[in-house]
């Protein structure tokens, strides 16, 4: 009984000890999971300006709507701190997303912006596609400049 | 080596290696600056690269066809023929060498695999925006079209390199060895010595 209660004594005080590790890789792996989801809806939007996918209007309008949604998540919180490239396994996220927070913060801003819209803007036809995908895709890059290891 | 007491002036670049050399500078530099500072749709910076394609496979296939100063097989040399320049290169008087000497040929073949390499890795490169995408991005894995982007980045610095070594030897050659390689290389006549 006692040993169960010291054992359970431990693990308590231990908790945050694990939970804080835990809490890296699950920052990590919802980061590349949101990535992934932009990519997803990207891919759509970028087969169809390249005539790769048949434009159809409703499926445009959902890949714009969901990039719409995912632009107003609050992504710069999931970077915590211990998370940069060279901190942890697998992550690209450079060092000066922390060293210069409100850039970071301005470059995701301005994807929202890029986004917003997006869902009606692709609608009236397969040439209304490239110009959104071209404003997005700037957003990307504009950011991974900074912000992204080159690995 | 050096001939300066019995130079002439003799046509020593093609007007077609010419164009060429002005125009990859102009475009490379161009291209470079792009790459760096220019619009995140990199529509202009593709175009380019695929002009500079075109220029470099000219050059290549001049190194075999083309005029004896152009070709390869007459300005690459072995080690001692290298070593044998170095040894006079820092005498203050003109090299008047006919054409590429043996330590500038290494520098050509530099520029040229670099750029090489820069095309290359620029046409595998997926940067994951889907607007630059390489044109060849789909045709190799998505690891490599990856890594791809890390090494055109490097490619750009060695690129920065090369060109301003470039501009430096050509500043030591018209300030310490008193010989201009500017003008030749715009109108083909160079003054070079007897060897």
């Amino acid at each position: 009984m006692r040993l169960i209660s010291i054992a359970a004594a431990a693990a308590t005080v231990a908790l945050p000890i694990f939970a804080h590790a835990d809490q890296k890789e699950d920052v990590l792996e919802a980061r590349h999971g949101y990535m992934k989801m932009l990519s997803v809806n990207m891919a759509t939007l970028a087969g169809m300006a390249k005539g790769e996918i048949e434009y159809d209007e409703a499926a445009a309008s959902t890949a714009g709507a969901n990039l719409e949604a995912l632009s107003q998540y609050d992504l710069p919180a999931l970077f915590i701190e211990g998370t940069a490239h060279g901190e942890l396994d697998d992550s690209d996220a450079l060092p000066a997303i922390w060293e210069k927070p409100e850039e970071f913060g301005t470059k995701y801003a301005a994807f929202a912006e890029a986004a917003a819209g997006a869902s009606e803007a692709v609608k009236g036809g397969q040439a209304n596609v490239g110009p959104v995908l071209q404003k997005l895709g700037g957003a990307c890059k504009d950011c991974h400049d900074d912000f992204r290891a080159k690995e | 080596m050096s001939g300066s007491g019995e130079a002439r002036k003799i046509r020593v670049w093609d007007p077609a290696l010419r164009f060429f050399h002005w125009a990859l500078a102009i475009l490379v530099i161009a291209n470079w600056l792009l790459g760096q500072f220019g619009p995140n749709i990199m529509t202009l910076h593709f175009w380019l690269g695929y002009a500079i394609i075109a220029l470099l496979a000219f050059r290549i296939v001049w190194g075999f066809v083309g005029p004896a100063p152009a070709r390869f097989g007459s300005f690459l040399r072995g080690p001692s023929a290298v070593a044998g320049y170095v040894r006079h290169m820092f005498d203050r008087s003109p090299s008047n060498w006919e054409g590429h000497n043996p330590l500038g040929a290494l520098s050509v073949v530099a520029m040229l695999a670099v750029l090489v390499w820069q095309v290359g890795t620029g046409l595998i490169s997926d940067p994951e925006d889907f607007v630059n995408v390489g044109p060849l991005a789909g045709d190799v894995s998505s690891a490599l079209s990856k890594k791809a982007v890390a090494w055109h980045h490097l490619g750009g610095t060695l690129v920065l390199i090369l060109v301003l070594l470039h501009i430096a030897v050509i500043l030591f050659y018209r300030f310490w060895k008193n010989e201009d390689l500017i003008r030749p290389m715009i109108t083909g006549w160079k003054w070079v010595g007897r060897r």
